[in-house]
């Protein structure tokens, strides 16, 4: 596993993909509550171009009062393992052209399910909470021992299960099968 | 034919899951009424449509405000007095207020199904402590709890109040008879309507008024220098 992931991120271009993608997402789980605001600001036409900068940069600090330590760990956690994840499907894809179903689908599991446990579980303002809403079953939420936050954790895990299954695949060599 | 499949999975995969993310925030948006119903049991009925900033209900005299009630710019925060955040964000807002030019309006939003025990219970004792001892009673009892308060439910209510009730110096038995009166239940209510009614789906949820009345929706305990910034802009906006 760790020669493989030497192997694809000894290329500084992957490095660039892994580090980007984990930048976006890091970034989309701390804008995410504030898509409005952040559209009025970006959008307004009175608003100077380096405050527009600024305000975004001083959102990146709610890192430290929107988060639980616990929420906080996982969401840098999945912005990390999916820029990798990504990464390595990249290269993977780019030497053989194919990808076996396994990772990339658990990648975006990954994603999908650290996507639903961000926001602030004690507050209501989980994306989870939404969705569980549509089907009458916000209350549901009670009912789950970490109140939400089951699904950043299910996220960290199918994210470090498709980085080992495709660095594995990446060991066994960009071979056609027989 | 089977490896054609699997290359086209990785495409069919990321455009699901955009979907879903896609569909995850345009839900995120439209307000989550189930999660701040008392019970659980029928959204809060709102004449206004959910998610309208504009609709919040005017400042008047009957909102508990602290700092510069004149200020130019306004921030109503809608808070659940059980909910770690808010209490995070209530040491943001008092150190807000230090600024001569803002007006801090507080509004209860308690999470029912999230913190059933104490929280809405806990706004109706904030109300009766603004009855007994005026609007400097209800910023010593709703200050008062954020700081002994370890949130998530697990405050004890009765110890709690009944030391704020001595420390600010209220009538414990007045008090008491208020709370158990349900008086501020309506109140308390009309809050949570308000609060349904501009589009809060969470809390702390804020929404600052610049000069000109122009808003803006801000979601969750954003650190102090956003809330600075976004103080500087609404008053901009002349």
């Amino acid at each position: 596993m760790f020669s493989a992931l030497r192997q694809v991120f000894s290329n500084a271009r992957y490095l660039v993909i892994a580090s980007t993608i984990a930048l976006v997402v890091y970034t989309l789980a701390l804008w995410l509550p504030n898509v409005r605001l952040i559209l009025d600001i970006l959008f307004s036409g009175t608003v100077s171009f380096s405050e527009k900068l600024s305000f975004l940069w001083s959102l990146y600090g709610s890192i430290a009062t929107n988060f639980t330590l616990v929420s906080a760990t996982y969401t840098i956690l999945i912005s990390i393992l999916f820029g990798m994840s990504t990464a390595l499907i990249t290269y993977y894809i780019k030497k053989r052209r194919t990808l076996g179903g396994s990772g990339a689908t658990l990648s975006i599991g990954g994603l999908i399910s650290g996507v639903f446990g961000i926001g602030c579980a004690a507050c209501g303002t989980f994306l989870l909470t939404s969705f569980l809403t549509l089907f009458g079953a916000a209350n549901a939420l009670a009912f789950l021992p970490f109140g939400g936050e089951e699904f950043g954790f299910i996220g960290v895990v199918l994210l470090l299960y498709s980085v080992y299954a495709i660095t594995n695949k990446i060991s066994k060599g960009v071979v056609c099968s027989v | 034919m089977k490896n054609n499949l699997n290359s086209l999975g990785v495409p069919i995969a990321i455009v699901i899951a955009g979907g879903l993310v896609a569909l995850a925030i345009i839900f995120s948006g439209g307000g989550s009424k189930a999660a701040i119903n008392k019970g659980g049991a029928q959204p809060p009925t709102g004449q206004q449509e959910a998610g309208a900033i504009e609709n919040y209900r005017k400042i008047s005299d009957k909102d508990h405000i602290a700092g510069n009630p004149n200020a130019s710019v306004k921030i109503i925060e809608y808070s659940d007095f059980e909910c770690p955040f808010c209490k995070r964000f209530h040491e943001t807002m008092n150190t807000v207020i230090e600024n001569e030019d803002v007006a801090w309006v507080y509004r209860h939003f308690p999470l029912d199904s999230l913190h059933p025990r104490n929280a809405r219970r806990a706004a109706v004792a904030s109300e009766c402590a603004n009855e007994l001892g005026g609007n400097d009673a209800f910023w010593k009892f709703t200050n008062g709890w954020f700081k002994v308060s370890p949130a998530n439910d697990r405050t004890d209510f009765e110890v709690v109040v009944s030391d704020l009730v001595q420390e600010i110096g209220l009538n414990e038995t007045a008090f008491n008879e208020c709370l158990e009166s349900g008086k501020y239940d309506e109140h308390v209510q009309a809050d949570v309507d308000d609060a349904v009614a501009t589009g809060g789906r969470g809390t702390p949820w804020s929404i600052i008024v610049g000069p000109n009345g122009k808003t803006y929706p801000l979601n969750g305990a954003q650190p102090l220098s956003a809330v600075g910034q976004l103080i500087e802009l609404a008053k901009s906006e002349k």
